[in-house]
């Protein structure tokens, strides 16, 4: 589990987070949602410790993050963290190189699932292809936890709904993940839950489902409850 | 296979009556293997845990079965085809009577469009076969 | 260790088509200057014997005889060496500044690696380290060259042979690139490492604080050196204060290594709690 505990966290004068609570469950797929520039990469920064937090504390499986903690989960961040001159053949044993958890099968599975050309420059890509590559670069690290920064955003249909299929195929299996948008639409029913953020704070978190059971609402009708209020 | 999801309604209870559907329609025949969690996932591009949640339920509404490590099955227990064959009959029923209940026609006017209506409906699958 | 060496490699492989253009211009360079300075002391001699008249002897009496340092106070060979520097200067600020502004942001993937992070601060000093001593060898190797050259090209009677050792002594600016003896060239190199310790910490501290710790990079350079520099401060400002070389060296030495540790221990520290994206 991924305990993020009361954290704040400032930009010059401005209090981006002002105190942020949830958790993330392995084998659930958590969404972070909110306006752009309500602080959602910053979290998911904050808790590969890519940036200090003023206060509160972040825990994964009960412990702080420290080096080892990287066999344990991964970030993808909304641009691709490989050299531009690399091809991706080559990202992929630098991965390789580095992490000891670097899965070759699920790799190569990625690839054709994504119909990637392994000789390619990451630099030569189409926006939607090196999306395609960043993911794989982080889904085939056998890690219990993966962060992915707004995995649809700024790229076409096609490659949108291929990065979906990802959500409900073995390549993801039991882990569990943490995805921000801004955009609920396409992935309303691949999510398990929700983390409404808005001005700093967490507004509700909920479970899809159990929205939807209890209070016969959609993920967006609470969105417009909360945002309006 | 393609379901229209309902943004409101839990999606494992549309999944649920989207089984219910296809074994009342024979779609789906008793003892026929039905697809992994994750196949179905992929398939109708939802969480993989609802389906989870959704085959729960069934198989403890006996709608499904699993032995051992199989895939689970439709099941073939004729006492619950039939319920599940009659409960959709009576939620189809029910709807029509909420809907056409409160324009207060006569019923044997609604019986007889009932009768013709069904009747063209039989003819224009049979047509189409 | 293994993510340290493997860092190193990587960290060299990504300067090393910058590298290979410095080394080729200075070969080149170094190279065309021997030829081009010993042409122009022969056709200066020739001119002095053949059309004035001058004897031999009185013209290596008058201009000297030439030797290698004649060669080293041309442009041919200080040039390249004045590049080499300012590149390298330059790209000790680069080799941490293109992974946070280059096309993609690296710096999420290094700081990312299941590997102490303070293992990208040796790699990255390694690397630049690693390809000084690399240039100075070449130095060295090219001086070697240059003399055989400047034998070719000048007869014997016109030349004055100076081996390494005595060209440092002549030569200041040598002498700062390739001391003398072995022991000052092992203080002299280890001054500069200290000193990449110490930009890299400022670099670190920039980073971690943006615009506030820019002043505060400025302030622990200035600190640094200040404390680094002390015992000439001392000793220029009370004379009661004398050391013997040996004293001075062991406090310059002590001193200096508390200034590498206090990088180290900051930089550490900043990359595992600071340190922003």
């Amino acid at each position: 589990m991924i305990e993020v505990k009361d954290i704040t966290k400032k930009f010059g004068r401005k209090q981006v987070l002002k105190g942020v609570t949830f958790t993330a469950e392995k084998g659930e797929i958590t969404c972070l949602i909110g306006i752009n520039g309500v602080g959602k990469t910053t979290i998911l920064n904050a808790i590969m410790a890519l940036t200090p937090i003023k206060t509160g504390e972040i825990l994964i499986d009960g412990e702080k993050l420290k080096p080892a903690t990287f066999n344990h989960i991964t970030f993808i961040p909304d641009a691709i963290t490989v050299l531009p001159q690399m091809t991706i053949e080559e990202s992929m044993q630098f991965m390789k190189d580095y992490y000891g958890t670097w899965n070759d099968d699920r790799a190569q599975e990625l690839l054709s699932f994504f119909k990637l050309k392994p000789e390619e420059k990451i630099s030569s890509l189409s926006k939607g292809n090196t999306a395609k590559a960043n993911l794989l670069l982080g889904l085939a690290l056998d890690v219990d936890y993966i962060l992915m920064d707004e995995p649809f955003s700024g790229i076409d249909m096609f490659s949108r709904e291929q990065i979906a299929d990802v959500f409900t195929s073995h390549l993801i299996e039991d882990r569990g993940v943490i995805i921000t948008t801004h955009e609920i639409g396409d992935i309303e029913h691949l999510i398990d839950k929700v983390v409404l953020l808005d001005d700093g704070v967490v507004k509700k978190q909920f479970y899809t489902e159990e929205i939807r059971a209890a209070e016969g609402k959609s993920v967006i009708d609470v969105m417009r409850e909360e945002y309006k209020s | 296979m393609k379901i229209n999801f309902n943004r409101r309604e839990p999606v494992y209870v549309q999944v649920i009556r989207y089984f219910k559907q296809q074994i009342a329609t024979n779609m789906f025949e008793p003892g026929q293997e039905i697809p992994s969690r994750r196949e179905l996932a992929g398939e109708i591009k939802i969480n993989p845990n609802t389906v989870q949640r959704a085959y729960k339920e069934m198989e403890e509404q006996g709608l499904i079965y699993t032995e051992g490590n199989l895939p689970s099955k439709i099941t073939q227990d004729e006492q619950v085809l039939k319920a599940v064959r009659e409960e959709l009959i009576m939620d189809a029923v029910d709807e029509f009577v909420a809907t056409v209940q409160p324009v207060h026609a006569p019923f044997e006017e609604i019986i007889t469009l009932l009768q013709e209506k069904y009747e063209q409906a039989i003819e224009g699958k049979g047509d189409e076969q | 260790m293994k993510s340290y060496l493997r860092l190193t490699e990587f960290e060299l492989g990504r300067f090393f088509k910058f590298y290979f253009v410095l080394i080729g211009l200075t070969i080149v360079s170094q190279l065309i200057g021997v030829v081009v300075v010993s042409k122009g002391y022969m056709s200066e001699a020739n001119k002095a014997i053949f059309q004035e008249g001058m004897s031999k002897q009185t013209f290596i009496e008058q201009t000297g005889p030439i030797s290698l340092l004649g060669w080293m106070n041309s442009i041919w060979f200080l040039g390249p060496i004045a590049f080499c520097i300012a590149s390298l200067l330059i790209y000790m600020f680069l080799i941490w500044y293109r992974d946070w502004l280059g096309k993609n942001t690296f710096i999420y993937r290094l700081l990312m690696l299941p590997t102490q992070r303070i293992n990208l601060f040796f790699a990255k000093a390694t690397a630049i380290f690693a390809m000084v001593l690399g240039l100075v060898a070449l130095q060295v190797l090219l001086i070697f060259i240059a003399g055989i050259v400047l034998e070719w090209m000048v007869p014997n009677e016109f030349m004055s042979v100076m081996s390494i050792t005595d060209l440092s002594i002549a030569f200041p600016y040598l002498h700062t690139i390739l001391p003398a003896t072995f022991t000052e060239f092992v203080l002299y190199y280890s001054t500069g490492l200290m000193a990449v310790f110490v930009f890299f910490t400022a670099i670190l501290i920039e980073r971690s604080y943006r615009w506030k710790g820019l002043i505060f990079a400025i302030g622990y350079v200035a600190l640094a050196t200040i404390f680094f520099m002390s015992p000439f401060i001392v000793s220029m400002i009370s004379e009661e204060v004398s050391l013997y070389p040996l004293e001075w060296l062991t406090v310059q030495i002590i001193l200096g290594l508390i200034v590498v540790v206090a990088s180290v221990v900051v930089s550490r520290y900043l990359l595992a709690k600071k340190i922003t994206v």
